[in-house]
């Protein structure tokens, strides 16, 4: 216990200082969130390295939470979506249900390559598209995986802050 | 002859009439011409019983009736309150009964229906009874005419028989208990009138010889611990009207038969007897309401539910036992109130219950829980009826059990510490029974109603059910405001019960009178109606009013994870519902659970089919009646051997016999 006390004090904060806030909210629909955006993150058919880059986003380094997002269990409990990957055959229905499920207003971010066109698996026989052929798109974050950084931005710009 | 005598007379022609219209009618009308019998003879017993309650007696002697001992009948206040509630649920059950028969279902042969008025009389009579011969006739009528109609539908379910037979013999063992302890009681007072009994002076060791003779007997008829296995099993394969009877109007003879046999005939005893009523009445309320709780067979739980309240019925006789000898007459007096007031609460709800179980078995065919659900829109009437009589049950607050569980409590909380040690010991352990009772009650039927009618349908039965025939809906709608008025005006039944209570304790001395508005000082039954009306119906208004303020409403399905809807399978069924408790109680229950995994011929890494099936068996059964059983299964076999069908051999057994007699004789003389 006391070795655990000691390690917390010594390493102290390890977040990457914060950048200059963002321009003021850049989709329209956020800013009636007045800068606390809560997430449903939505596996779409994704490699899984967006996963891991979103993970690192929410970890103490990146810490987007210091910035109003959080990740929540429900869509019910959501503003906005997540959504990684190609949209897959079988994950097109659920997300269609994911996104009904989201009180409005809503707002969809579309993280990473595939998430925008398919990236590597365009065209692949069990892809049905990218998100937007699914869901309408508010915000797209590019990168094979995006960096945390990008993320963080993209979400900046949905909080605002 | 007065209102009594007229009543039991016009029962008793109406018994032979009902009979007669059994065995003469054709099929269509024979059903509604024994039930109009039926009914009639309970309104007969509810006129006499009310009478007896007011204060008018009755005493016949009809010695040219029985061969030897003819037959004595007498009523007072205590045999008026039992007469009057089986004459309340006969009547209401045998109009019940119309319905329920109507449209071809259900047993309707001569022989069963000819023993329905037949049981209904013998039920009125039994209290009635002054002397031994009568009072046994009579018990045995009930027994015989209720195994009758518990056999009716022995052809349509193998189970029917098996709890035939256990009912034969659980209630011929009680009689025989009952038999010998009154025969042993006539034949150390040199009388058979009840007269002759109440006058007769005893040894303490006879006295309690007899005392617990009578309570194996009447306590098994109540359904009391152990010897409560033939309960659970009769009252369900029962036709419902008759579970209605059984449950509600039969059971409580056995709680007659301790206040007459004990309190009254005896004259009270020593403090031993009213602590063993009371240890076996907290048992039997914990155990039977624990197997309520895990029971998935909906008239199965009502039936364990039947368990439990006979023995808070018993806590409170044995409470007032025990205050009695430890000098508290008035707290002797309110246990009693208490356990008089609870018989005519579960007498209410218990037939409301099983009213609608019958219902629902009438309109699904199903008794299992997990096969139930979504009743609701399809039998309205009779969900709300089943829910009335669950919070009765359930003693919750506007309910009517809560009125005679609280006043229970109450006498037992108030157990001053009357220099007696047992009390300061008995009581605050008796309270922590009675309250467990009281919550596990809760979550029952929480779990009867919420399981068995909520929801959606979890069987194609269930989801073609209809609402039951107006007749029984009605019935139960009487039963149903039977219970609210109890619930709300128990006080009315004040002067009745002090003048019952008066005539069970007579070692007290001078006038103790009971009145219910003790409670309503400390307790309003109609505050509480009113009170919770008024907060339920406030917090729908301001749920409302808080809604209005939305100015856009959105419709959306259910969040299923995204996964398509949830289905019916899906639901809470009465086993997930209980397992919680099942785990707490593990060590009591003892469930048994078999996991069966079959795999593929090639590999057995690759799982073809997995079974699971767990049960929960009576544990008292199984470890007291099983080596019991078994036992006699030996004896039997030995028996064989002796009888191998030989002719010479018998003219042997004759022979040694009759040789073994006179040498006994001829050394004895």
């Amino acid at each position: 216990m006391r070795r655990l006390l000691r390690k917390i004090r010594s390493t102290g904060r390890v977040a990457e200082p914060a950048v200059p806030a963002p321009d003021p909210v850049s989709v329209p629909g956020a800013r009636a969130l007045r800068g606390s955006v809560q997430l449903r993150h939505v596996d779409a058919g994704s490699c899984n390295g967006c996963e891991i880059e979103i993970g690192s986003v929410f970890g103490p380094v990146y810490d987007a939470e210091r910035y109003g997002a959080r990740l929540v269990a429900s869509p019910r409990h959501a503003d906005a979506l997540l959504v990684t990957g190609p949209v897959t055959r079988n994950m097109a229905e659920p997300l269609r249900r994911t996104y009904e499920a989201v009180p409005e207003p809503r707002i969809v971010v579309a993280v990473g390559d595939c998430a925008r066109d398919c990236g590597a698996f365009a065209g692949a026989y069990g892809v049905q598209g990218a998100v937007s052929d699914v869901v309408p798109v508010d915000m797209e974050i590019p990168g094979c995986p995006p960096h945390p950084e990008a993320i963080v931005a993209g979400l900046r710009g949905l909080t605002g802050r | 002859m007065n209102a009594i005598g007229w009543g039991l007379a016009a029962a008793t022609v109406l018994a032979g009439i009902g009979i007669f219209a059994a065995v003469a009618t054709p099929d269509r009308v024979r059903a509604a011409a024994t039930g109009v019998c039926t009914a009639g003879i309970g309104v007969c017993g509810v006129v006499a019983g009310v009478t007896a309650l007011g204060g008018t007696g009755l005493r016949v002697s009809l010695p040219w009736l029985l061969p030897m001992a003819g037959v004595r009948l007498s009523v007072d206040g205590l045999a008026g309150l039992f007469l009057a509630v089986a004459g309340a649920v006969v009547a209401v059950a045998a109009v019940y009964g119309i319905g329920y028969l109507g449209g071809g279902h259900g047993p309707r042969g001569r022989g069963v229906q000819a023993s329905l008025p037949l049981f209904a009389w013998a039920l009125l009579l039994v209290p009635c009874a002054d002397s031994i011969s009568t009072f046994l006739v009579t018990w045995e009528m009930v027994a015989l005419a209720s195994l009758i109609l518990v056999l009716a539908e022995h052809q349509h379910r193998p189970r029917v028989a098996e709890a035939g037979l256990w009912y034969a013999a659980m209630t011929h063992l009680g009689l025989v208990a009952i038999l010998i302890g009154l025969m042993t009681f006539g034949a150390a007072t040199g009388g058979e009138s009840f007269d002759a009994l109440r006058a007769g002076q005893l040894s303490p060791v006879t006295q309690g010889l007899i005392f617990v003779l009578v309570f194996a007997g009447f306590g098994s008829k109540a359904g009391l611990v152990p010897l409560h296995v033939w309960l659970p099993r009769a009252h369900p394969e029962a036709p419902s009207h008759v579970s209605m009877m059984l449950s509600a109007a039969m059971v409580n003879l056995g709680v007659y038969g301790v206040l007459r046999i004990g309190v009254d005939l005896l004259g009270g005893g020593p403090r031993w007897w009213w602590l063993l009523v009371l240890g076996t009445g907290a048992v039997s309320a914990l155990y039977g309401i624990l197997q309520a709780a895990v029971a998935t067979d909906l008239k199965r739980l009502l039936a364990y539910s039947t368990v439990e309240n006979m023995g808070l019925v018993f806590v409170g006789v044995g409470a007032s036992g025990v205050f009695r000898t430890s000098g508290a007459p008035g707290l002797a007096a309110l246990a009693m109130a208490a356990a008089l007031l609870h018989v005519v609460n579960h007498a209410a709800f218990k037939a409301l219950l099983f009213g609608a179980a019958g219902s629902v078995l009438r309109a699904t065919g199903s008794r299992d829980l997990d096969a139930l659900g979504g009743l609701r829109s399809r039998m309205p009437a009779t969900t709300a009826l089943f829910a009335l009589g669950a919070l009765g049950a359930a003693a919750l607050p506007s309910g009517n059990g809560f009125v005679s569980e609280w006043l229970l409590l109450q006498s037992l909380v108030h157990a001053v510490p009357s220099g007696a040690v047992t009390t300061a010991l008995v009581m605050p352990a008796a309270v922590a029974a009675v309250a467990l009772t009281a919550g596990l009650s809760v979550a029952t039927f929480v779990k009867a109603v919420g399981v068995g009618f909520f929801a959606r349908p979890r069987s194609d039965a269930a989801a073609n059910a209809g609402e039951s025939p107006r007749l029984m809906v009605v019935m139960m709608g009487v039963l149903a405001v039977g219970c609210v008025g109890l619930a709300v005006a128990p006080a009315a039944l004040g002067p009745a019960l002090a003048r019952v209570v008066n005539t069970t304790t007579p070692v007290l001395h001078g006038d103790v009178t009971v009145r219910l508005s003790g409670i309503t000082s400390t307790l309003s039954p109609l505050l509480i109606v009113v009170a919770v009306l008024a907060a339920v119906s406030i917090i729908a208004a301001a749920a409302r009013l808080a809604s209005r303020g939305v100015r856009r409403r959105r419709a959306a399905a259910l969040w299923d994870c995204g996964a398509g809807p949830p289905t019916a399978r899906m639901e809470y069924t009465a086993t997930s519902f209980a397992e919680p408790l099942q785990r707490v109680f593990d060590d009591v229950l003892a469930p048994e659970t078999d996991v069966d995994v079959t795999p593929y011929a090639e590999s057995r890494y690759i799982v073809e089919r997995v079974r699971y099936h767990g049960r929960i068996p009576d544990r008292i059964e199984h470890q007291l009646y099983r080596p019991v059983m078994v036992a006699a299964r030996i004896i039997g076999r030995g028996g064989r051997m002796l009888a191998n069908g030989s002719v010479h051999r018998y003219l042997g057994y004759g022979y040694l016999g009759v040789v073994g007699l006179l040498v006994t004789l001829a050394v004895i003389q």
